[in-house]
């Protein structure tokens, strides 16, 4: 069974989750090399075609366009997913979407399912509710499979089980699914998985996928994977089911060429991924779902700064960048979707308020961003709206209001400044560290100046 | 309000003044397109048969089918030892499917694929190699032009498939072959 990884440690904060993961540094060194070799892979491959930022622009401008117009679209969307075939339904919320689908499957007496990676069915906690109904759940991409079978959460969007080491994935393996003890080369657990997994295919009565695009001209969805597994799913059983969140739609053909060339390349350096399937309709004798979903997404179409988080493509190139999220890992998060983009759609969720901190305004995610999420605006925004809602994590509600006024302060900044490069000139560090607090936890104390910058300027660059 | 209306409603307060659409224009990479996808096919883990054409194809497929292998072949001209059955189940013990695509790209390597050609639409995914049959004269520069082509009728289904399928997630070591076909080979005709 899937597990909720936000409910039970609700109220434990980022930095603490995050010293967790911290306490093996040999890990940590591990999963932030892991993930730049990702961010290294797609600078090769953006650099490769000359258009790149032409793509990027054309990405965010026609996201933009969509999601402005986007009652339209759906309305279109539907009318032609209609004329195809296709059955359509809409759904609020997550638990709406739960039953809707629940109900498709019980129609049909649906007892094996086989499903596709989807942030949206984690995000609407899917899994666990099937189960409660009797119906057998089976993730088939090899990341979902392998955090499946060790009840975990996903911990990245494209990558979900980059947080785990072979021998770890070989061990789990041999207790579930039967491999040698002791194997841990890729390629017999793949291929292990592979023949597991080809049998639940075969006696699936029903298929899930997530959607990439939904394409409003044509009545269309498209499934991009690598492995294969959506189709594998989609095109065996005779009922087949997509989830989609309304911010999925793109007009047309055009509009998902464009998004097609820049997905692949900024998620892992891939020119395309393997499979990017359309389907437009059910196969012959078969029915084809797609349920709409809103989950929140209108609400954040109603703040200016928020709404530009759904121009999101969930390549998960601003994860792979975050140099948070390299060293803090998945689960520190609070959220089903973590690192930058996580923040950015999730933060109003998050009981904890203070996941809009985990995060330095670096601004390399929104540098990377195949659709320019302003994400380093977006999370700045995130932490006035906490402020403004007077849900300011305990230490900043206390004293930055402090801070502010002695910044605000010239005399007694520049009076404390001095003591302070005085004392750190004359004291042993041993004395002086308590008074850094989190901030002197990893770090050693700064070689202070004999002068302040502003003497120094005076001096040299004065009037 | 059922929940359509309730978003559509909700949909009328978008926060974001309207954008107007942009106009997609592309300059396409025309030199050597045919070499480019030679490339891009590779870096995708695909191999390329230029020369070979369909009588080498054929060759190909007799060899496999003296070892015992199981082939079926949707292409004109290809004759393998399976037919196209009732179900789409029985495709479990295919050991390799021969299938036209429509056109190739030359940016990246995929071939578009319609369900038209395959008798099932798990065919390409369920056997355990791919061959695909790709004309020269289709192999275009990039998706834009790509897309300006396939077709893809009311009710049906295509896909661009850009080499075998694959993996890389387990410690990001990339295993050619998880749940689709294990190899692809492309012959140029």
């Amino acid at each position: 069974m899937s597990t909720n990884h936000t409910s039970g440690a609700g109220s434990a904060v980022h930095a603490k989750k995050a010293e967790i993961f911290c306490k093996d540094e040999a890990r940590v060194d591990w999963h932030s090399k892991a993930l730049w070799m990702l961010r290294e892979k797609r600078d090769r491959a953006a650099s490769s075609i000359p258009e790149w930022e032409q793509l990027r622009e054309l990405g965010s401008q026609l996201k933009l366009h969509t999601l402005t117009h986007l009652d339209q679209y759906l309305e279109e969307f539907e009318k032609n997913c209609l004329a195809n075939g296709i059955q359509v339904h809409w759904a609020k919320d997550g638990i709406e979407h739960n039953q809707i689908v629940h109900k498709i499957l019980a129609d049909k007496q649906v007892k094996k399912l086989v499903k596709s990676k989807s942030m949206l069915t984690e995000e609407c906690h899917l899994n666990p509710y099937l189960e409660s109904h009797g119906i057998e759940v089976i993730d088939t991409d090899l990341g979902e499979r392998i955090i499946q079978l060790a009840e975990q959460p996903p911990s990245h969007i494209v990558v979900p089980a980059i947080h785990m080491k072979k021998e770890e994935v070989g061990e789990l393996f041999h207790d579930k699914l039967g491999t040698k003890a002791g194997a841990a080369d890729p390629l017999y657990l793949t291929r292990a998985a592979r023949a597991h997994l080809r049998e639940k295919f075969l006696s699936a009565d029903a298929a899930m996928t997530g959607v990439n695009m939904a394409i409003a001209d044509k009545g269309t969805v498209v499934v991009c994977t690598n492995e294969g597994n959506a189709d594998m799913g989609a095109n065996l059983p005779k009922l087949q089911l997509h989830s989609m969140g309304i911010d999925k739609i793109v007009p047309d053909l055009d509009s998902a060429a464009v998004i097609l060339r820049t997905l692949a390349r900024n998620a892992t350096g891939q020119p395309v991924t393997t499979y990017s399937s359309f389907y437009r309709g059910p196969q012959t004798d078969g029915e084809m779902h797609i349920i709409i979903v809103d989950n929140g997404r209108t609400d954040m179409l109603q703040d200016k700064i928020l709404a530009e988080s759904l121009k999101c493509i969930r390549c998960g190139g601003c994860l792979n960048t975050c140099p948070v999220y390299r060293r803090s890992g998945g689960y520190s998060y609070n959220y089903t979707i973590p690192g930058p983009i996580g923040i950015a759609v999730g933060a109003q969720n998050d009981d904890t308020n203070s996941i809009p901190w985990a995060c330095t305004l670096c601004g390399s995610c929104s540098y990377v961003c195949p659709t320019k999420v302003p994400l380093d605006k977006i999370i700045h925004h995130h932490r006035r709206l906490k402020a403004k809602a007077g849900k300011l994590p305990y230490g900043k509600r206390s004293y930055m209001p402090l801070v502010g006024n002695f910044m605000a302060s010239e005399t007694m900044l520049n009076c404390s400044m001095s003591v302070a490069r005085t004392a750190l000139r004359i004291l042993p560090g041993a004395m002086l560290k308590p008074f850094s607090g989190a901030w002197g936890k990893y770090r050693e104390l700064p070689i202070a100046p004999k002068s302040s910058f502003e003497t120094w300027f005076n001096k040299n660059r004065g009037q | 309000m059922s929940s359509k209306q309730s978003i559509l409603h909700a949909l009328k307060r978008v926060a974001v003044e309207p954008q107007a659409m942009p106009e997609i224009n592309v300059s396409p990479r025309l030199d050597d397109v045919i070499g480019q996808f030679e490339t891009n096919l590779g870096a995708v883990a695909g191999t390329l048969h230029r020369e070979a054409g369909l009588s080498g194809l054929q060759a190909k497929v007799d060899e496999l089918m003296a070892q015992g292998q199981q082939v079926i072949s949707t292409v004109e001209g290809i004759t393998g030892n399976r037919t196209i059955p009732e179900t789409a189940h029985e495709l479990r013990d295919i050991d390799y499917a021969v299938i036209p695509g429509d056109l190739a790209v030359a940016e990246n390597g995929a071939i578009w694929v319609n369900n038209k050609n395959l008798g099932h639409r798990i065919t390409p995914f369920i056997c355990e190699n791919l061959f695909l049959v790709v004309t020269a004269d289709t192999v275009v520069a990039n998706m834009h032009q790509a897309v300006k082509q396939i077709g893809l009728e009311s009710g049906e289904f295509g896909v661009f498939i850009a080499g075998p399928s694959k993996t890389a997630d387990i410690e990001q070591a990339l295993v050619v072959g998880a749940h689709g076909a294990c190899s692809l080979n492309v012959y140029l005709t």
